[in-house]
């Protein structure tokens, strides 16, 4: 018996949903090649006419791959970012009008007892599509007409922790898989070293990341999102000091035998089989990952389009080129939180200095996608957990002004993978408080980055306690215009 | 864009642009005989006029028109000499685009926010003589916001007009209907005739005088007569509408084909149903009284009503499992005894949902659906009125009020089952062998051997303790002749201390127990280890099970005080509670519903979650069974709650053992509520628990909370609270009050209700005829020890849980805990005493063909060890591990300094100990009842590279050379010792000499070794229990 190479994310303990996982990677038709030759490699696949064994039932055919999520912690400021409302400068100081407020949900905070407030932002259209985007983001700008801007994103939780759960599980408690979760449940991992699900978080000012994020709820635990530091890569790859490359083969070598040994004793036994195997993925782990996040291949070129060369940019940039290299490489799903967007006082300085940080990575990470070819592949979705008031917070003055939480209507933007760019779905009213088009809601993005991946979100389910779950659980449908 | 000003002045621009427009689109198709104009007479100018001096109507400008495929305005054709006599001289044409298109809009004056809008306007849709299967499409629609040309609106934008009806008895034909967004459409009977003047007739109303009220209703007439004002021919309710209209329109859709023609004109809105239809003071209907069929005879339920309801409504709203939770064929279920909805209120019909539902003019909201039948005729409904306004009498006889019981195996009284007789190859040990083996003879299969000594002691050590027995203590065993060997073995190690820190783990695993509050900002509850050391004392005293329930349960109520009952209520206080929730009801009824979901998996196996919004759908429970259980616990609230005991540590020290950055993050949030006035800090000695001021100890003194918002705490409050039904789960929707009880289906609650405590709980859970509470804790108590319970769901004994795979072996261990006291450590001791237990891991082709998943048990069903014990056994295998028992938790930052037992790493939920988080303990958010086992690469990374195992193996490779010195064989033979237990074969212990002897001159002999026992400590034989 062959021990060797088994794909990250299968488990030889439950076969059958070992192979529904392959089966769902290689209907896609990318990697069947690859999915084969693995299985092939493992024993596991017995096709004994020579056709392909994988005969399941394609749900759709894919746009994208690979998803990166780019969460941005805190909440941007949607009138400040991609949704300009020149009412706010004429109403500036003003109590919200009673016909805007009236529509505005019964929610704790909306911030309706206080005044207006302009955006301290310059607004452009920029791009064949003439979208307008704020000064903050003057690169991803460049970028725009590969963006698909969505204005009416909204739910009803204005609290960071559950409104964090609710964008990236789809429930406002954290007891649900993440999205991330059920995309690796769903496709596994093309990469035969790298796990299918991975997970970095910078500038950690602000909430606390909340874990359900990149958790697997009460999915298998192999399918969580691997949390990765930016720096220093997957964690527990650097071995101990004093080992080389030869001692820690012969060291593996010598736990195989012993394992085998072991085995031999006991018979038939697919879980020690498994762990014996999991042994050489963690090696084949060890030695590429180092690779994946040591950025010293990269032209200088790339470097600084990403802005590593510069101290604002230098942390989110490493980890967008990081994603960059991760998709290249087969990840599933990769999720950078950027976290400290809560801009309560100040959200002039606030926000100038979170889009400092990340516009140019992320303005970087499209044009870098784009010019390797991956970007037809590669569906980047941007944004937070909710948006932010239109009027100020508290009695500040002046540039001390912030904005409250806003869950009422927000901005969000998908590009590559499938989604047409160049286009705004959903708009809002006059000073964007509610949607007056097309309202999307967390779980319609669900859904939809399901269906980029080729997942029907009504298909894929799971069984737990007797139900069958499904990612949108509490509704959810996908939102067609956004694709091309 | 372009708009057009209705005005008797208008710039000639502007017409000419429209009809250079107007034509450039149309120039595919011909309308040779119309002339496209600007429309003076779309709107009725002498009615307009009229309604022009209301305030709120009125138009801002002229109409806008669509880009894609704009209206044109056309001079009416009058077909007669009568409709000359109209004041309408033009329509608007609309063309279809079978897209959707936005063609013809309007902004009014001001945003209209009034209660009721009234609009109509006349309509022809135009003949052609193509085979249409499309059908068509063409609606007004109404609402705050313009749209854009293709028609986009919000969702929940009202609009009215013809649709081909996907429901009903209408179904695929063109008919006339109204909705408020696609999802609430009402379609009418009315069927479109082409080529006919229509006037339709709209009413958007709001169920109460209020500007942010939505429209939610809108009604439908066609060609009403000026007396059909009750009687419009569809309805729709939309609870998600708009609020206010600003702009008005007509749209077209995918349906609408380039050939139709849609002529409109005389657009009105108004405020009433006479200034809507020009009707003068004359015509104006009495509106008075409303109109309903009055019955005044007495009405008989058994010949009038009964045959009503078992016709019309019981082939869906009878029996067990009701459509949407409805059952109308018990007179409780009606009262809205179990959901909390009230259907019928005996002697006022008028509000009687039951009545509403059946006579309701809104096709989509009317009972029976129009799927099923027709609606109900005014006789019928009269009489059921009738019925109701007169007391509502029912016949039992007929239909009697069903009892709850089930014939469902785990709710059955529990009865001793005789041991039965059988032969065996194995020694029948203890009762557990002669059920297992009676299964085994059934089956065929034959068993495994006895496993070695070697390997006996190895396994009871890990399954008891969590720990590997030391080489001297497998020695002495294997060498022990004493036949009581095994047995002084199991004894010893059941009196160990060791014991209680192992089986705890599993209890705090069901209690989803943490130190911190969860959520966003995961505060810790610096004294909620306590907690954890009452559930290890408790297992090592072998307290009754019975008492363990009661302590936890009602601590704070149970007589006489003691502080050790108090911190047993750590259970109910492990709920997480949000920092930042400002809806303070909903934030106290989470914690609720974990308490709740939480007794009921734990003690009684039972899925009672999904009770909390409908009633069960497949065991005999009942949303009021759900909130009268919650009821035991509505009266209190977790927070610190004081200690009286001495030489307890002081709560200013928790900085020497708190995580540095928790520690700091707690001490800020204290601070700024210290500011506001709502914590202090104590210097009483305090543990995490729950709290009633009605029913707990007056000397407990309940202490402030550090969390980001804390839940307000008010005794008076808590007192006075009831236990309410909340209607479909909604926290702010409370229905009737239920009181406390326990599931209806499990025994009637005979006390009065109210007076009942969590102490009565206990001792309802503990009785000798509960059927759930000893079944579900044996049964855990064997899953822990052979991996899987004979119920392989252990939290769910109810109907869609497994089967037992041996019943009859599940009761009598359920009988023998109850008539043994309760002492878990005697069914210990009924199972690993067995000859089932001793059994050694073997492979067998013929068992297997015959019970693949080994569920009968013919080979010892080895299994990974947990996290805990994972890292527990390497510190016992290096000689580290420090066998203090209790106190404050260790921080994994500083676990160097102290290498204790896994279970007394500091347990943040945010923060888990990295052992436990590769190798899938549970995240302390639910109760976890069976933990999983996944096999991921980087647990060997993990276990090869982290700086812990890494010393670990150092630490190990020094203690070897201490002891034997520098003799290769010798470090070989002690390293096999050490981790395995057993001496190395000789192959083995040439492989390992191999490894040596490739050893490079820069490495020294001594990190060569550590490699070696690296090594040993990641193999299967020693992460799994032999």
């Amino acid at each position: 018996m062959s021990f060797d190479p088994i794909p990250l994310n299968s488990d030889f303990s439950s076969p059958s949903l070992n192979r529904r996982a392959m089966l769902g990677q290689s209907v896609l038709g990318f990697g069947a090649l690859g999915l084969a030759s693995l299985l092939a490699e493992d024993g596991l696949l017995h096709a004994a006419d020579g056709a392909p064994a994988v005969t399941g039932t394609s749900h759709f055919p894919a746009t994208a791959k690979s998803v990166i999520f780019l969460f941005m912690s805190g909440a941007p400021s949607q009138v400040d970012t991609f949704d300009p409302k020149p009412l706010l400068t004429k109403l500036e100081g003003q109590s919200v009008p009673e016909s805007i407020a009236a529509r505005v949900p019964n929610i704790p905070r909306a911030g309706l007892g206080s005044k207006l407030m302009a955006s301290p932002f310059k607004f452009k259209t920029y791009g064949q599509s003439g979208i307008p985007v704020s000064d903050l983001f003057p690169e991803t700008a460049k970028q725009i007409d590969e963006i698909c801007v969505l204005r009416s994103v909204n739910h009803r939780v204005p609290v960071h922790g559950p409104g964090e759960c609710i964008a990236l599980t789809g429930s406002a408690i954290g007891d649900r898989p993440s999205l991330g979760a059920w995309m690796t449940y769903g496709l596994g991992s093309e990469s035969r070293d790298l796990p299918g699900f991975i997970s970095m978080l910078s500038n950690s000012s602000g909430p606390a990341p909340q874990t359900p994020g990149w958790g697997n709820g009460f999915l298998p635990s192999r399918f969580q999102g691997t949390l990765v530091d930016g720096k220093r890569g997957i964690p527990y790859t650097k071995m101990p000091a004093g080992y080389s490359h030869k001692n820690r083969r012969e060291q593996l070598d010598f736990i195989k035998w012993m394992n085998q040994e072991h085995l031999a004793q006991l018979g038939q036994d697919s879980e020690l089989e498994a762990r014996i195997a999991s042994y050489e993925l963690g090696f084949r782990l060890q030695t590429s990952a180092p690779e994946v996040f040591d950025l010293e291949s990269e032209t200088a070129e790339t470097a600084k389009l990403y802005g590593l060369d510069e101290k604002p940019t230098a942390e989110f940039g490493r980890h967008c080129l990081i994603a960059r290299r991760l998709v290249e490489r087969g990840v599933r799903v990769v999720q950078l939180r950027n976290g400290g967007w809560d801009a309560h006082g100040a959200i002039k300085a606030n926000h100038t200095k979170r889009s400092k940080a990340t516009d140019r990575p992320v303005a970087a990470l499209l044009q870098d996608l784009k010019q390797r070819g991956l970007l037809d592949e590669t569906l980047v979705i941007w944004g937070g957990e909710f948006g932010r008031t239109p009027t100020t917070e508290g009695s500040a003055k002046g540039d001390r002004r912030g904005r409250d939480h806003l869950p009422t209507t927000y901005c969000m933007w998908m590009a590559g993978g499938g989604v047409k760019g160049g286009q705004i779905v959903g708009q809002t009213d006059e000073l964007g408080y509610t949607p007056v088009e097309r309202p999307i809601s967390p779980a319609d993005l669900h859904a939809t980055l399901l269906h980029a991946l080729g997942l029907d979100q009504h298909k894929l389910f799971y069984m737990h306690n007797n139900r069958k779950e499904i990612t949108t659980v509490l509704g959810g449908e996908v939102i067609g215009e956004v694709f091309a | 864009m372009y708009r057009a000003l209705i005005s008797d002045i208008y710039p000639w621009r502007t017409i000419s642009t429209l009809l250079v427009y107007g034509l450039l689109f149309c120039s595919t198709q011909t309308f040779a005989e119309e002339q496209p104009r600007l429309a003076h007479g779309l709107v009725n100018r002498q009615i307009d006029t009229q309604k022009w001096n209301q305030s709120g109507f009125g138009w801002k400008g002229g109409w806008v028109l669509s880009q894609r495929q704009p209206a044109l305005f056309v001079d009416t054709k009058h077909k007669t000499a009568a409709d000359k006599q109209r004041a309408i001289s033009h329509e608007a044409l609309i063309h279809g685009l079978v897209q959707r298109n936005n063609p013809l809009r309007r902004e009014l004056k001001e945003t209209y926010q009034d209660q009721e809008l009234y609009l109509r306007f006349r309509f022809r849709y135009a003949a052609d003589k193509k085979q249409r299967d499309e059908g068509e499409f063409f609606v007004f629609w109404l609402d705050r916001y313009e749209g854009s040309d293709s028609a986009v609106h919000a969702n929940h934008t009202p609009n009215i007009g013809v649709h081909v009806a996907s429901s009903g008895p209408n179904k695929g034909k063109v008919v006339f209907m109204v909705r408020i967004g696609t999802q609430k459409t009402a379609w009418s009977s009315v069927e479109l005739e082409r080529d006919r003047d229509y006037l339709i007739v709209g009413r958007l109303s709001k169920p109460e005088k209020s500007l942010r009220a939505g429209f939610t209703r809108f009604d439908l007439w066609v060609d009403p007569k000026p007396d059909d004002l009750e009687k419009p021919v569809a309805t729709t309710v939309n609870p998600q509408s708009v609020n206010g209209v600003r702009w008005v329109g007509f749209a077209t859709g995918n349906k609408t084909e380039r050939d139709d023609r849609i002529y409109v004109s005389d657009l009105v809105l108004s405020r009433t149903w006479s200034d809507v239809l020009d009707l003068s003071p004359g015509q104006i209907p009495k509106m008075a009284t409303k109109q309903q069929a009055a019955w005044a005879a007495p009405v008989h339920f058994e010949k009038e009503i009964y045959p009503l309801l078992k016709q019309r409504c019981f082939s869906c709203h009878a029996g067990a499992n009701p459509d949407s939770g409805y059952r109308l064929d018990v007179y409780e279920e009606l009262l809205g005894f179990s959901t909390g909805e009230t259907l019928i209120v005996p002697g006022n019909s008028e509000e009687s949902k039951l009545v509403e539902l059946v006579s309701t003019q809104v096709a989509e909201e009317r009972m029976p659906p129009v799927d099923e039948g027709t609606a109900l005729t005014k006789q019928e409904v009269a009489k059921l009125r009738a019925w109701i306004d007169q007391g509502a009498k029912w016949d039992y006889r007929l239909l009697p009020t069903p009892q709850t019981e089930s014939d469902h195996w785990a709710f059955q009284t529990i009865n001793r089952p005789d041991v039965p007789t059988v032969k065996s190859s194995k020694p029948m040990r203890t009762p557990v062998d002669a059920f297992i083996a009676r299964a085994w003879q059934k089956a065929g299969i034959e068993p495994a051997p006895e496993a070695d000594k070697g390997t006996l002691i190895r396994r009871l050590s890990l399954d008891l303790t969590g720990l590997p027995p030391s080489a001297a203590e497998i020695e002495a065993f294997v060498n022990n002749t004493d036949p009581q060997a095994y047995e002084k073995l199991v004894e010893r190690l059941l009196a160990s201390p060791h014991y209680g820190e192992r089986w705890a783990r599993f209890w705090l695993d069901l209690t989803r127990w943490a130190e911190s509050h969860g959520y966003q900002h995961d505060l810790p509850r610096p004294y909620a280890w306590r907690y954890r050391d009452y559930v290890i004392e408790s297992f090592n005293a072998d307290k009754p099970y019975d008492q363990f329930i009661k302590e936890q349960l009602a601590g704070d109520e149970l007589k006489p005080y003691t502080d050790a009952h108090v911190i047993a209520t750590g259970f109910l206080a492990s709920a997480r509670i949000s920092g930042n929730q400002m809806d303070k009801a909903a934030q106290r009824n989470d914690v609720l519903v974990d308490i709740v979901n939480v007794t009921s998996g734990a003690f009684l196996g039972l899925t009672l979650e999904c009770a909390q919004c409908h009633n069960h759908k497949f065991d005999p429970l009942t949303q009021r069974d759900y909130y009268r259980l919650q009821g035991f616990f509505v009266n209190g609230q977790l927070g610190n709650l004081s200690l009286k005991g001495d030489g307890l540590p002081n709560p200013t020290e928790m900085k020497t053992w708190m995580p540095k950055g928790t520690f700091d993050f707690y001490q800020r949030e204290a601070k700024k509520l210290i500011k506001r006035k709502r914590f202090a800090h104590t210097k009483t000695p305090h543990t995490w628990g729950y709290y009633s001021p009605l029913t707990g100890h007056e000397q407990i003194e309940r202490l402030p909370v550090v969390n980001r918002d804390p839940l307000p705490y008010s005794a008076e409050r808590l007192k006075q609270t009831k236990s309410q039904i909340l209607i479909r789960g909604d926290v702010h929707q409370r229905g009737p009050e239920v009181g406390k009880g326990w599931p209806a289906v499990l025994g009637a609650t005979t006390i009065d209700s109210d007076k009942l405590s969590r102490t009565a709980l206990a001792d309802w859970l503990t009785n000798r005829k509960n059927p759930l509470v000893s079944r579900v804790w044996v049964n855990r108590l064997w899953q822990y020890h052979f991996g899987r319970g004979l119920v392989s769901t252990p939290s769910d004994f109810g109907v869609q849980g497994e089967a037992p795979s041996h019943p009859e072996l599940l009761d009598w261990l359920a009988a023998e805990l109850m008539e043994r006291g309760w002492s878990t450590k005697h069914i210990h001791r009924q199972i690993v005493l067995s000859s089932t237990y001793r059994q050694t891991r073997a492979f067998d082709e013929t068992n297997f063909e015959k019970d693949p998943e080994n569920r009968l048990l013919w080979s010892w069903p080895r299994r990974r060890l947990e996290a805990e014990a994972i890292r527990d056994s390497i510190l016992c295998a290096t000689g580290e591990l420090k066998r203090d028992l209790g106190g404050p938790s260790v921080p994994q930052e500083r676990e160097e300094a102290s290498l204790r037992r896994t279970i007394y790493l500091f347990q943040r939920r945010s923060e888990m100990p990295s052992v436990m988080a590769m190798f899938d303990a549970p995240d302390s958010i639910a109760s976890c009842s069976r933990r999983q086992v996944s096999t991921v690469a980087l647990q060997p990374l993990f276990m090869l590279n982290s700086q812990f195992m890494d010393r670990r193996a150092q630490v190990l490779a020094k203690n070897i050379i201490t002891e034997t010195g520098h003799d290769h064989g010798q470090q070989v033979g002690q390293a096999f010792l050490r981790v395995l237990g057993r001496e190395p074969t000789t192959q083995e212990q040439e492989q390992s000499l191999a490894f040596f002897q490739s050893e490079s001159s820069t490495e020294s002999a001594e990190r060569r070794l550590s490699m070696l026992c690296h090594a040993l400590l990641n193999l299967n034989e020693f992460i799994y229990i032999p």
